[in-house]
């Protein structure tokens, strides 16, 4: 194997920029955001553990969490207009209005200190194509930030699931620690995988979040 | 691949693509250009609904479609269902360029296998893609792959939950936050439009097969393209 950029097994201060830029208290705002699954609950969609994990596990694999490993890897290697035009494409993916806002409002907060942290420009991209612009820029293996972002995007929806459903913290902790491999398998595939490759065919839970943009009463802001 | 006209005026014009072949198998390739002028009106549809056939091993059928919309043109592109064969395999790509005033209503049905012979698409391939732009940016991409056992899939709750029927509607058009409103009013319980920026509407429907699909469908789509649904589409 070669040993690049892209395979050496990662540092200790590598992994530890990554926990950090993943953790909660990162002013990036993800707990704001239920991807629409506010409204899988609300409708008796989503309504105990198994359906939870269901409804995460299809949003990990056929929807979001795919495509956003695919525009990180392809950011990663981007730059200048490249870069500006993968960001357009992006945005252009978004299912729904809701969608689109959460690429844009977590992308611009990530941006605004991570670019303070690492000194330089980073600016207005989308989520994952922040992650992907910053981890170029921070030196850090693409595959490993792919799957502690949806292992990060994972604990986010469990915590919805968990607050809303509600779940116990065990069954909540518990649907993390069942989906976490998932992470590393897409994060694995998305390795050899380019934009050709999008496919987004979790139709219900997309619907699911333009049918939270009508919900009366609501907790997130998607 | 044939083209009629039936209806043509000055600056509109209603065109029907026939598929003199009757469908799609592996190792064909159709492809479709059309460029609607400076102020024109062009309504597109199919003849019949379009089938892709049961395909060799290793071949795939790929079709091209390609719409350009001048400033001021509108186009309504709004072809018949594409009915999913088992054991066929299919490409399909949809290129929009659009100019920054220009009005698009775009509609992709589709039918995953012939229920009405229990058909159960247990081995079939549809590889889709719509991309649009506007000005030359980005405005709208969908991308879905499906391989090997699509029914399974399709089954799953938060995806299609055993719907035999889907479309993809795009409105995308400077009066698009005018008609979200109505186009909501329309919907069945499993299907949702958003308006995902200004001037860009886009909505799915699922439904228990082809007919309840048109059911939805037919209405949201004579309002979006302002009663200019084509004549093939009125059953």
């Amino acid at each position: 194997m070669v040993m690049d950029g892209h395979t050496a097994m990662p540092t200790d201060a590598q992994i530890l920029t990554l926990t950090q830029w993943f953790s909660p208290g990162y002013p990036v705002g993800a707990y704001a955001y239920s991807h629409g699954l506010e409204w899988g609950i609300e409708a008796g969609d989503v309504r105990d553990f198994s359906t939870a994990k269901q409804w995460v596990a299809d949003v990990l694999s056929h929807g979001t969490g795919w495509n956003d490993a695919l525009f990180m890897s392809a950011a990663f290697e981007a730059d200048g207009d490249a870069l500006a035009e993968l960001d357009e494409e992006c945005r252009a993916f978004a299912p729904s209005r809701e969608r689109l806002k959460e690429a844009d409002l977590q992308g611009a907060a990530f941006c605004e200190i991570t670019g303070e942290l690492l000194g330089a420009r980073l600016k207005g991209l989308s989520y994952p194509v922040a992650v992907g612009r910053a981890a170029r820029l921070a030196d850090l293996p693409v595959q490993l930030t792919m799957q502690m972002y949806l292992q990060a995007f994972l604990a986010n929806l469990a915590a919805v699931a968990m607050r809303l459903v509600p779940l116990g913290q065990t069954d909540g902790q518990r649907l993390i620690r069942d989906l976490t491999p998932m992470c590393s398998e897409i994060a694995k595939k998305a390795m050899g995988a380019t934009l050709d490759d999008l496919s987004s065919t979790a139709f219900l839970a997309d619907i699911a979040s333009m049918k939270h943009e009508l919900q009366y009463s609501r907790i997130f802001r998607t | 691949m044939k083209v009629v006209f039936p209806r043509a005026s000055k600056g509109s014009m209603t065109a029907v693509l026939v598929n003199t072949a009757g469908g799609v198998t592996g190792g064909d390739q159709f492809a479709f250009e059309a460029r609607a002028g400076q102020g024109t009106h062009l309504t597109l549809t199919t003849q019949a609904a379009e089938r892709t056939y049961r395909a060799q091993p290793g071949e795939m059928g790929q079709i091209t479609n390609r719409l350009t919309l001048d400033p001021g043109a509108q186009v309504n592109w709004l072809p018949q269902e594409t009915i999913l064969f088992q054991g066929s395999s299919v490409r399909r790509r949809l290129n929009v360029d659009m100019a920054a005033d220009a009005r698009l209503c775009l509609a992709e049905p589709l039918v995953f296998g012939r229920a009405a012979m229990g058909e159960v698409l247990t081995n079939a391939t549809f590889q889709d893609r719509i991309e649009i732009r506007r000005e030359g940016k980005p405005l709208y991409l969908d991308a879905l792959s499906l391989t090997g056992d699509v029914a399974a899939h399709l089954a799953r709750p938060n995806i299609a939950n055993g719907a035999g029927a889907m479309v993809t509607v795009v409105y995308a058009a400077p009066d698009a936050v005018a008609r979200l409103d109505a186009v909501r009013a329309h919907l069945p319980d499993t299907a949702g439009a958003s308006l995902i920026q200004d001037g860009l509407l886009a909505l799915r429907i699922l439904a228990a097969d082809s007919h309840d699909l048109r059911t939805s469908l037919v209405p949201i789509l004579t309002f979006l393209s302002d009663n200019t649904l084509p004549r093939p589409w009125m059953i």
